[in-house]
């Protein structure tokens, strides 16, 4: 979180801003965004179905997570996929496959390739950037990136900064003020066209906070295609332990 | 009486006909031979870029040239196939799968670790053993190890199978001939297909940005790793000459009507190396021109010499009341009677040229590289027009360039003309 301490003057503007407007402080907004299904350490169980206009197929998996640089991923079901494995250590992403018994490094070249076949990617898996540290951010209410203002919303922009290697060039995040959950965010390229949508929904308690348990991700530009995930189990801050980030787990094929 | 006075004037002064039809023939046989090397060159260069890669005509489902997806393929490809290569013109015919992937091979210091740490994307090609070296001759293009067999141990996704690797994609993978390599990739059911491999062979086509990124599995192997049993993407077909490619497309295209599929020739689905084709042959063209236009310059020169050579006898014709038209319409008859024969001659020696050169193509060292493609030899071809350009060619400067010497010959003043010796 930034640290506005030393600026008392700056932060009683902020904060006489933020009164005024009605509009929570930006920075506790943007850092409640990044820690959503993340916090210190986390571990989740969900399920992610993918739709395109050609399959369809529901994956199940645990997740665990560290910080913003180490993720561990199993899946569960379906019977082919069950044992695989992604783990991301920094940049590094590597992924286990029972079937050949093998582990493989993803290459940097194939970061922006599909994860698993939805439409997340694996740089969306990898990912390290954080609102709060690798964006500018400010409150928008420019109606034609927002729609039709509701009550209650308060409409967020973000956009990259130069160091944080993403596709697209901003984000408009839609968040609900008297919790602070996200409702959608519309993602951008460079000529304002919209490349993909995140709605979240389903709202409930889970691991001790109030998280959206559903998660669709609907592409643009790909007629037909989605991906949701449900959150059917979360752990927040109970601490991980530390050799779920390792090879030798990766390798396991799912005895963790 | 026009003919009469023509045809005697044309066998009058011998040396001067010859000298004319000399330089009108030796016109007409340098455009030929430029034409019929030109297209030579260029059907041979085309030939061998279809013979070893693309094919010259390729069938796939509707749409997937413009957008290739795993999911656009051609059912009952093998009854097709079958149809296809009973066509007359059909030398044969190749189906293939396309899909792609990401190789892993573990790198040989870290064999115990078990980490496939080198990895690369790549485009793997499901190819028909037989059928692709019937074809392409694919086999020629192993550089190192040997080819794929359609072995049926392969289709199992359990098993080990074996797998081409494009000369720069194994050296980017750091991966030789009997290393073991994992294959990533996802299947048209969506389901993850990974499967293991061992290198069998190392390929190069000749252009490091294809073996970049390309590697091989044979056409059974393919269809069970991506779920795609009894379907491909595409059919090429070898037919048996360049000649018959339009026309074949379209008996092709005719016979599967309301399959769903789309039938192409080189210069759609090869459009890039088509054009610079084009572009060159356009400069080549111009070449021609320039031929055509010094044959042209010769022709005009000759016959402005005799006219000036004759310059007292059509002073003589004019005193005698000879209108100034008909001594036009003479001396461009007399330079179409040369043109014709220029053309006959002209015929035959560039038909006995042409033949020479497409026995006996010029070596050309060290070998030409286009696009990958290798030639060594440039040989002739003869098409009609070889013979047609430069007729036409003839006898437009016959006609043409006649006129300003027939027109300075008619105005000649019949006592100026007289008085000069």
């Amino acid at each position: 979180m930034r640290n506005l301490t030393g600026v008392p003057t700056f932060s009683a503007l902020l904060i006489f801003t933020c009164i005024t407007l009605g509009q929570p402080d930006i920075d506790n907004l943007v850092h409640s965004l990044d820690q959503l299904y993340r916090s210190d350490n986390s571990y989740t169980e969900m399920t992610m179905h993918i739709v395109t206009p050609h399959w369809e197929r529901t994956l199940t998996m645990k997740a665990w997570s560290e910080g913003t640089d180490r993720t561990f991923i199993r899946i569960l079901s379906p019977a082919r996929e069950a044992g695989m494995a992604t783990l991301r250590m920094g940049t590094e992403m590597w992924n286990y496959l029972p079937n050949t018994g093998s582990t493989v490094r993803v290459p940097p070249s194939m970061m922006a390739g599909s994860w698993m076949g939805s439409d997340i990617t694996n740089n969306d898996i990898v990912k390290e950037v954080t609102y709060e540290a690798d964006y500018t951010f400010e409150y928008t209410s420019d109606t034609s990136f927002t729609g039709t203002p509701q009550d209650g919303i308060i409409y967020l922009k973000l956009v990259p900064k130069a160091s944080a290697a993403v596709v697209w060039s901003s984000i408009i995040c839609a968040v609900r003020i008297d919790d602070s959950l996200p409702l959608w965010q519309h993602f951008f390229d460079q000529h304002g066209e919209l490349i993909k949508t995140v709605t979240f929904s389903d709202n409930r308690e889970l691991g001790g906070r109030t998280i959206p348990t559903v998660m669709e991700v609907v592409p643009a530009n790909k007629e037909g295609h989605s991906t949701t995930i449900t959150w059917s189990n979360a752990e927040f801050d109970q601490g991980v332990d530390e050799d779920i980030f390792s090879l030798s787990n990766l390798q396991s094929g799912g005895t963790d | 009486m026009l003919w009469k006075m023509a045809r005697r004037n044309i066998l009058r002064q011998k040396r001067r006909t010859i000298l004319t039809l000399l330089t009108m023939t030796g016109g007409f046989v340098l455009s030929s031979l430029a034409i019929g090397w030109m297209d030579g060159s260029y059907s041979s260069i085309i030939l061998f870029f279809t013979n070893r890669r693309t094919g010259q005509i390729q069938v796939h489902g509707e749409g997937y040239l413009a957008n290739p997806t795993l999911y656009n393929t051609i059912d009952d490809y093998e009854a097709i196939g079958t149809l296809i290569d009973s066509m007359p013109d059909v030398r044969t015919w190749a189906p293939r799968i396309y899909c792609g992937a990401l190789l892993a091979v573990r790198p040989h210091s870290e064999s115990s670790t078990g980490i496939f740490s080198n990895s690369a994307g790549a485009s793997v090609i499901g190819i028909d053993p037989s059928l692709e070296s019937e074809a392409t001759s694919f086999q020629d293009r192993i550089v190192e190890g040997v080819m794929l067999t359609n072995s049926g141990a392969d289709t199992y996704l359990s098993s080990t199978g074996s797998i081409l690797l494009g000369k720069e994609l194994a050296l980017t993978l750091e991966a030789s001939v009997g290393d073991s390599l994992i294959l990533l990739s996802q299947a048209a059911n969506g389901a993850e297909a990974d499967k293991r491999y061992v290198v069998t062979g190392i390929v190069s086509t000749g252009n490091p940005q294809v073996d970049g990124k390309t590697c091989y599995v044979t056409l059974d192997d393919a269809q069970t790793l991506f779920a795609l049993e009894g379907r491909i993407h595409e059919i090429a077909v070898m037919s048996h000459s360049l000649g018959d490619v339009d026309g074949l497309t379209g008996r092709i295209s005719e016979a599967l009507d309301g399959k769903g599929l789309e039938t192409n020739s080189w210069k759609t689905f090869a459009s890039e190396f088509y054009n610079g084709m084009q572009a060159d042959e356009s400069s080549l063209k111009v070449m021609i021109f320039i031929i055509v236009l010094v044959a042209a310059m010769g022709v005009l020169n000759t016959i402005l010499m005799m006219v000036l050579e004759r310059r007292r006898e059509f002073g003589v014709m004019k005193a005698m009341g000879t209108r100034p038209g008909f001594i036009v319409r003479m001396i461009v008859l007399e330079a179409n009677i040369m043109g014709l024969m220029a053309i006959v001659f002209g015929c035959i020696l560039s038909t006995a040229g042409l033949l020479f050169l497409s026995n006996h193509g010029i070596v050309i060292d060290p070998p030409m590289e286009y696009g990958g493609t290798v030639m060594r030899e440039m040989i002739a071809t003869i098409t009609p027009d070889c013979y047609l350009i430069p007729t036409l060619c003839v006898i437009m400067t016959a006609s043409l360039v006649s006129w300003i010497p027939a027109l300075k010959a008619a105005h000649t003043k019949a006592a100026k003309a007289l008085r000069t010796v």
